[in-house]
């Protein structure tokens, strides 16, 4: 099975940075596995943990959350605050027996393109080596 | 409500239909609830492919409209305004962007059209739950208040004038000019500065639209961009005068540094230790003398003083420690000049040029540390330690101390009142250090100048000059202002009044209602970031267009 495992990777992109990074690694030409569906937001910190708890439990293998480098948001200070409650939720996915491991944050700027697609393709071969994600099983 | 949703794949000429078997994608998404057509296009964005879309509205009454082609960056306003004129609200649309971030990043078209499918339907699922938001506008006060009447806050005055816009300048003191008006020079052309200041200042009080006001202070600024409520207070005469503006510019500017802080320079215990400022007053008037009226034989220049307890090199203390040198020279020819630096900082095209030409006989540039200052008969001894850690002393005549410059005494007060954020130094912080320079996080407040950081008199009026672009292209007479759509919203059944969305709020546009005890948003100042929404402990907020449901729906289907 985890030859052929194909993930579903979610991935959550600021609207000003990340979102406008990864439209350059496609103007680039860059290759970024199929499994990431991004969803565009204005801002990191829009994406609430429960969100991202909501993804896990649908069966994403993989969340992965980009914004603007710090120092960079577009609205000040909108990826500290999502930088801080990422390492919250990281805690309680833990003690909730989830995988943390399966959440990403990265901080991917309009002019990093290259980046993006080395953000993406490093996670997916984690996630890859991790395999399913067990909820999606439990669902089925 | 009965919905109708027409989705529209765009070919993008090869971009796409090369990349992407568009008729699986067709095929897939065409039994889908609520869609009455699917259709491929060869390029959408073009004018046919807009007037075909536009006919498509009307020939099948669609109340929705999902278009997948390219980013949302590049043509989300082309199919926002097809809706418009075909008479559906823009919001009932969704873009899913299969170009950039599918067929461009995808090699494999079996995948490219798997995940162009997700997208599709993610986008589909998406707008079903799309609400219809309608455009604000407001009137907006053309009118500029500019608080601080130095160069900054001239330059923006007999620019914004010139551009025909009622001015009020309101200056503290009771003249204009700011520091610069003490400068008989300024670097590093050594152009007249003091005698140039003086004429803008008359031509600026012949300007009808620039009402000006001295000895005065801003008590009040409420409002938003386009419209804020002004008091100012005359502080001798007392009274106060109320009035409207669009736009507020900080032009305030900065003090120096306190050397009282820093006792071991001798400062208001010796004759004959200055300060940088009252070394320009006393070059201007003409008299460069000691205490006892006699002209120094020798005179040291201490740069760099409050550096360390500041934690920033103030950028203009280097040069204009220069520039006396030439003051010096100009004056007494065969005066010996010491300076005493820690690093010399001379940055710009012109800088390097300026200092090599301030070399020669009887000048000296050393490299000191551990500066103190002791009394020797009628002179001043210099202790110090030199670049090889060793103790040296020097005597002199008259030291000048080169401070740091910090902000404005008032700077502190008018962010309190204004929620204008102070930033590195307690300087005013601007909006972006790179993307907005001179706004600030508060719509329609601009900084300029010192107000901002330290910097030489060409920088400031850059900033001057940026502040007078930024505020004629946005702040446009008779034309309405309008603000954020995609704004968030506070339920008052959720709200249980704990006052987190106050804080996290960047730009104040969050206040608490003591009466009912519950946050508000105000929708006029609310930039739509959603960061308020995450932060709400018992999801009262909702963010338009960004709702947990819209996000959710697109959700479901990437993990498909
Ligand atoms: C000793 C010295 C020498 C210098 N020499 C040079 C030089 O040769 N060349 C060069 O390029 N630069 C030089 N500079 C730098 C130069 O002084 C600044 O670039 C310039 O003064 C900045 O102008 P500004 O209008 O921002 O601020 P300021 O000159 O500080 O003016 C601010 C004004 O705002 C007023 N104000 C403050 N708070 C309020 C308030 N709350 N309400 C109303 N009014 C208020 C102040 O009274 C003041 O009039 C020198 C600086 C110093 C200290
Ligand atoms: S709408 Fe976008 S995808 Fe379609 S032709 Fe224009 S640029 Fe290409
Ligand atoms: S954070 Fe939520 S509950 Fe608390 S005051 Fe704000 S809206 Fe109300
Ligand atoms: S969405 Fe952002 S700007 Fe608007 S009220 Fe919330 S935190 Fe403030
Ligand atoms: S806008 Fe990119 S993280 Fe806030």
């Amino acid at each position: 099975m985890t030859e052929q495992f194909e993930p579903r990777i979610v991935g959550f992109l600021c609207n000003w940075c990340s979102y406008a990074g990864a439209d350059l690694a496609g103007t680039s030409k860059l290759k970024i596995p199929s499994s990431l569906t991004p969803i565009r937001v204005m801002c990191s910190s829009r994406i609430d943990p429960v969100l991202i708890l909501t993804a896990l439990l649908q069966g994403a293998d993989g969340v992965l959350i980009a914004g603007c480098h710090p120092g960079d948001c577009h609205y000040n200070e909108g990826n500290y605050y999502a930088r801080r409650r990422f390492a919250v939720l990281k805690k309680v996915v833990d003690s909730l027996g989830l995988e943390s491991d399966r959440l990403c944050l990265s901080w991917v700027s309009a002019s990093e393109g290259q980046r993006f697609a080395e953000v993406v393709n490093e996670f997916n071969e984690k996630i890859k080596k991790m395999g399913q994600n067990p909820m999606k099983k439990k669902m089925l | 409500m009965n919905r109708k949703i027409g989705v529209y794949i765009c070919e993008c000429g090869p971009n796409i239909a090369e990349k992407i078997d568009i008729d699986k994608v067709i095929e897939a998404v065409t039994s889908l609830n609520d869609i009455v057509t699917v259709e491929r296009y060869k390029l959408l964005c073009s004018e046919a492919g807009k007037n075909y879309l536009t006919e498509q509205i009307k020939k099948h009454s669609l109340t929705h409209l999902v278009v997948a082609a390219c980013s949302p960056r590049d043509h989300q306003l082309t199919f926002m305004e097809v809706c418009e004129n075909a008479k559906i609200n823009p919001y009932l649309f969704q873009l899913a962007n299969i170009r950039e971030q599918c067929a461009w990043v995808t090699d494999n078209k079996e995948e490219a059209t798997k995940k162009a499918i997700r997208l599709t339907k993610a986008a589909i699922a998406r707008v079903r739950c799309h609400s219809p938001l309608e455009k604000k506008e407001i009137e907006s006060n053309p009118d500029i208040l500019i608080i601080g009447g130095g160069i900054a806050g001239i330059e923006a005055s007999l620019q914004l004038a010139h551009s025909n816009r009622k001015i009020y300048l309101v200056e503290k003191n009771s003249f204009l000019g700011g520091l610069i008006k003490n400068f008989e020079k300024k670097y590093p052309e050594m152009q007249p500065c003091s005698a140039s200041i003086l004429q803008k200042i008359e031509t600026i009080k012949k300007i009808s639209n620039i009402k000006i006001f001295t000895d005065s202070e801003v008590q009040e600024i409420l409002g938003f961009f386009g419209n804020f409520e002004v008091k100012v207070k005359n502080k001798k005469e007392k009274d106060i005068e109320s009035f409207n503006v669009g736009a507020v510019v900080f032009a305030t500017g900065s003090s120096l540094f306190d050397i009282n802080k820093n006792p071991q320079y001798g400062y208001g215990k010796f004759d004959n230790v200055l300060t940088s400022l009252e070394f320009e007053q006393m070059n201007l008037s003409k008299k460069i003398v000691l205490k006892n009226n006699k002209t120094p034989k020798s005179v040291a220049i201490i740069y760099c003083v409050g550096r360390t307890d500041k934690g920033y090199c103030s950028e203009i203390c280097c040069m204009y420690s220069i520039k006396f040198v030439r003051y010096l020279k100009d004056n007494i020819p065969d005066i010996k000049i010491v300076n005493f630096y820690s690093d010399l900082c001379i940055p710009g095209k012109s800088h390097q040029k300026f200092y090599e030409q301030t070399q020669g006989e009887n000048i000296d540039f050393i490299r000191a540390e551990n500066i103190d200052i002791t009394k020797k008969g009628e002179q001043l001894n210099i202790s110090y330690d030199d670049e090889t850690n060793r103790k040296k002393n020097c005597i002199v005549d008259m030291v000048i101390l080169s401070p740091a410059l910090e902000p404005s005494v008032d700077a502190a007060k008018l962010a309190e009142f204004t929620g204008v954020p102070l930033g590195d130094g307690d300087f005013f912080a601007e909006e972006h250090e790179k993307l907005n320079p001179v706004s600030t996080s508060t719509q329609g407040v601009f900084i300029a100048g010192c107000a901002q950081g330290p910097k030489s008199i060409s920088d400031t009026i850059i900033q001057a000059e940026a502040v007078t672009g930024k505020i004629l292209s946005s702040l446009i007479p008779g034309k309405k202002i309008e603000p954020e759509v995609k704004v968030s919203q506070i339920s008052e059944s959720f709200c249980i009044g704990c006052k987190t969305c106050l804080d996290i709020c960047s730009y104040g546009a969050i206040t608490f209602d003591e009466m009912n005890k519950i946050s508000v948003v105000n929708e006029v100042i609310c930039r739509g970031c959603g960061n308020c929404v995450a932060a709400c402990p018992s999801g009262a907020i909702t963010l338009k267009h960004f709702t947990f449901n819209q996000i959710y729906e697109e959700l479901k289907e990437a993990v498909q």
